[in-house]
């Protein structure tokens, strides 16, 4: 007859057991997300993002923004209304990592993009309370004073190759005048926008690439990528 | 010399330890890696002075010291 | 079959290692301090965002992680640590293996990540995955610093004079196994360069989101409760001088437990992009583990059985009681929070913060506090701590902050759900986005006053413990009139 006081009076069976009986839950609830094919919608219009709102990206993770804004529309009939079609897993596949967040400390922003123009968004974010009295939320405007680093671009487009984000070698080898004509409005962007359909090209303030400006752009492609009026993109099952 | 096996071990766990930190700081790309380098190089000149200090204090204090 | 043995003399008592505990203890007590004074300030953000200040370094997406790991590694880690390798030294009945050396490096190691992490943070880098925001290089370290505690712990349990391992010890062994996992597994990233402190995460979307939340519901429920219940498992009885309650219940509730809480995670991604079938998994599982953690509460409540009154003399022995009173209600909030239907409301609201608290405050740092309170007269060997008045107020004031804390997120959350999904007459949304966010500031002036509260109770703690340590009136030789003669003053 089995006795547990066997497992007690031996250190090495209890480790082994421990370990084994943790192991099971996580196994089989992540592995099947990674072999059941239908985990991520086979869907139109999902694209990398380019190397400047890459780099807004890299901004908005490193800033902690997804501690009060989540980036997940849920399949909820109120949330729909108010923010749009509910998410989609394949609108964050390229999101190394995901930004869905637990917290609406301000509103979620899975559809923000188009939703404000640049200005709006340079505004809010040097002061938020100067366009919603109401916010909460801190004063960014030291985001407009710093130049934005653009030396690594190149190794960042490579890494995210590395962990399965399909940059192509012309993608990364353009990848600093793409970010550039992206940050300028007078600037020919036919080829960053062949490159990267529906690419938003920012005001900037005239004579660096700042922050702000790469932030800005990865706000306004948010939820922009899947046209949900195409009648293609209309069975959209798991 | 009589040198406890814990501290060989951790010794010279430290010491490489501490390199590493000079070496990433050397070649740091951002600031984060800048002071994470040369923290973990300080640090590990601290340890492995505490290292030494335990082991002749231990030294000292015992009847051949 | 309870392993407590206060009464029997030791033929020849080890020569334990008790400077590591002793460091970890003092740590724990002043990353508490640090982790509710930075909570305190937070809390300020969010009621008069001006506390900003315009600053970078201190502004609330910074400030947060700073906050949580402080209370989550730097307070709850030290004490785990401390606790743990003060609990199998004495249950093994044998030294910490690893030497002087080791002992230090986990424990100087520990606290090096802790500063590093919180540093990171203010600068401005992060990997913004809760609970696991330091970025690759830091995540490395702890790495290393962790294989040494894990060759500590388990060392001295092969090592063990005492044939029997403790239960205590299986809750610790289970804490160190598996956040060594979800650490690893969760902090699969590669760097841009070896040079570089930016890093993309391997994994991404919908399974990123499933990943982290394997993680980050099992750093609640093995950093925060299986390690924290085996400081339960000694410190009640220990302070109590009864047996565990129920030696089957020890068995039965630590299997069912370690099992089924990694299964729990899903339940943060309700109605997201996340598949139905593990919504679905997460939510059956997380509702019965409403069983094995209510076990574990009646472990160690009914640990009392008998000795009932010491509630009433032993005021650092109420900290531990009453936090597993807590434990008690936040392990059953938990499983109806995930109920997809209540979590349809609750998600994204304060009333996470409500339940997260409840558990941090009435249960993390409540069982912490009673262990500390037992611990620091030991281990000092002083007579007994130096004011006993002084805990109960600590007591009553940080239960009636707890109090002030969980209700006014539970009133704020729940109003926050209920506007959000509001319908006027006409069929449209009734409020905006905005108008919910002032609805709740009074209650993030209240949830403030009760984390000033928590603090306040804290920083007695903090003067009773110095005094317990270098007070004449604590040596043990020091010889009082009457008073001290009576228990509980």
């Amino acid at each position: 007859m089995f006795r547990h006081d066997f497992i007690e009076r031996n250190a090495f069976l209890l480790l082994v057991l421990t370990l084994v009986v943790i192991s099971i839950g996580g196994i089989v609830e992540v592995v099947p997300l990674f072999t059941i094919e239908t985990t991520v919608e086979h869907v139109k219009g999902v694209r990398p993002y380019t190397p400047l709102e890459q780099r807004g990206r890299d901004i908005y993770v490193r800033e902690g923004c997804y501690v009060c804004h989540s980036q997940q529309v849920r399949a909820l009939r109120d949330e729909v209304e108010r923010y749009g079609h509910f998410s989609l897993a394949a609108e964050s596949m390229y999101d190394h990592p995901f930004q869905w967040g637990s917290k609406r400390i301000g509103p979620d922003l899975a559809r923000v993009g188009g939703k404000y123009s640049s200005d709006w968004h340079y505004a809010h974010l040097i002061n938020p309370q100067s366009v919603v009295p109401e916010s909460l939320m801190p004063q960014y405007g030291f985001l407009a004073e710093t130049p934005l680093e653009t030396d690594d671009i190149a190794e960042r487009l490579r890494t995210l190759r590395m962990v399965g984000v399909p940059y192509t070698d012309d993608e990364i080898a353009n990848a600093a005048s793409d970010l550039a004509a992206q940050a300028s409005p007078n600037a020919d962007n036919t080829t960053l926008l062949k490159r990267y359909p529906k690419a938003v090209t920012v005001p900037g303030n005239g004579h660096e690439v700042t922050e702000l400006d790469a932030l800005v752009a990865y706000l306004q492609v948010l939820g922009t990528m899947v046209d949900f009026a195409d009648p293609a993109n209309e069975r959209l099952q798991q | 010399m009589d040198i406890e096996p814990s501290d060989l071990i951790v010794g010279l766990l430290m010491a490489a330890l501490g390199l590493i930190g000079l070496i990433l700081a050397s070649g740091a790309m951002d600031n984060e890696m800048y002071v994470f380098g040369l923290s973990l190089f300080g640090f590990a000149c601290v340890f492995e002075f505490g290292l030494l200090r335990r082991h002749f204090d231990k030294l000292d204090a015992s009847p051949h010291g | 079959m309870a392993d407590v043995s206060l009464a029997m003399p030791l033929q020849s008592a080890p020569n334990y290692n008790e400077a590591v505990v002793k460091k970890f203890l003092i740590a724990s007590v002043f990353w508490a301090v640090v982790a509710f004074l930075v909570g305190v300030y937070l809390a300020t953000e969010l009621a008069w965002p001006q506390f900003n200040l315009g600053l970078s370094f201190i502004n609330f997406g910074r400030l947060r992680p700073v906050h949580t790991s402080a209370a989550i590694f730097a307070f709850g880690g030290s004490a785990l640590l401390g606790t743990s390798f003060h609990v199998v030294q004495r249950t093994c009945r044998a030294r910490l293996f690893g030497g002087e050396a080791l002992a230090n490096f986990v424990f100087w190691g520990y606290q090096f990540f802790i500063v590093m992490a919180a540093l990171s943070y203010v600068m401005g880098y992060s990997q913004s995955q809760e609970y696991a925001e330091p970025e690759w290089h830091l995540d490395l370290w702890l790495t290393i610093v962790w294989v040494a505690y894990a060759v500590m712990f388990i060392g001295t349990l092969m090592k063990r004079e005492e044939p029997h391992i403790y239960v205590a010890n299986w809750f610790y062994l289970a804490f160190i196994l598996t956040i060594a996992v979800l650490h690893i597994g969760n902090n699969l990233a590669i760097p841009i360069s070896a040079f570089s402190s930016k890093s993309y995460s391997v994994a991404s979307g919908v399974q990123n989101a499933m990943i982290q939340w394997w993680y980050g519901h099992n750093a609640v429920g093995f950093f925060l409760t299986a390690g924290f219940l085996g400081m339960m498992y000694y410190f009640i009885p220990k302070a109590a001088n009864r047996p565990i309650y129920s030696y089957r219940l020890s068995v039965v509730h630590f299997w069912s437990l370690v099992f089924m809480y990694i299964w729990a995670g899903p339940h943060h991604l309700h109605w997201t992009a996340l598949p139905d079938w593990t919504q679905t998994l997460g939510m059956a599982f997380s509702i019965m583990l409403w069983m094995p953690s209510w076990g574990g509460m009646i472990n160690g409540l009914m640990t009392l059985s008998g000795a009932w009154d010491k509630l009433r003399t032993d005021p650092g022995l109420r900290f531990s009681v009453t936090a597993v009173g807590f434990y008690g209600m936040s392990t059953f909030e938990g499983p109806v929070m995930s109920i997809r239907d209540v979590n349809a409301l609750s998600h994204y609201t304060d009333w996470t913060i409500g339940h997260v608290h409840s558990g941090a405050l009435g249960w993390v740092a409540f069982i912490s506090f009673g262990a500390i309170y037992y611990l620091v007269p030991v281990l000092w060997k002083r007579s007994g701590l130096y004011s006993l008045r002084l805990v109960s107020w600590h007591y009553w004031i940080a239960t009636l902050g707890i109090v002030f804390y969980i209700t006014s997120m539970w009133v704020a959350g729940i109003m926050q759900g209920l506007m959000w999904r509001a319908y006027d007459q006409f069929g449209f949304l009734q409020y905006s986005f905005a108008e919910s966010v002032v609805a709740v500031h009074p209650y993030y002036v209240i949830r403030l006053l009760g984390g000033l509260m928590f603090l306040s109770g804290a920083l007695l703690m903090v003067y009773n413990l110095i005094q317990t340590v270098w007070s004449r009136t604590t040596e043990k030789t020091f010889v009082a009139p009457a008073v001290l003669a009576a228990a509980g003053e």
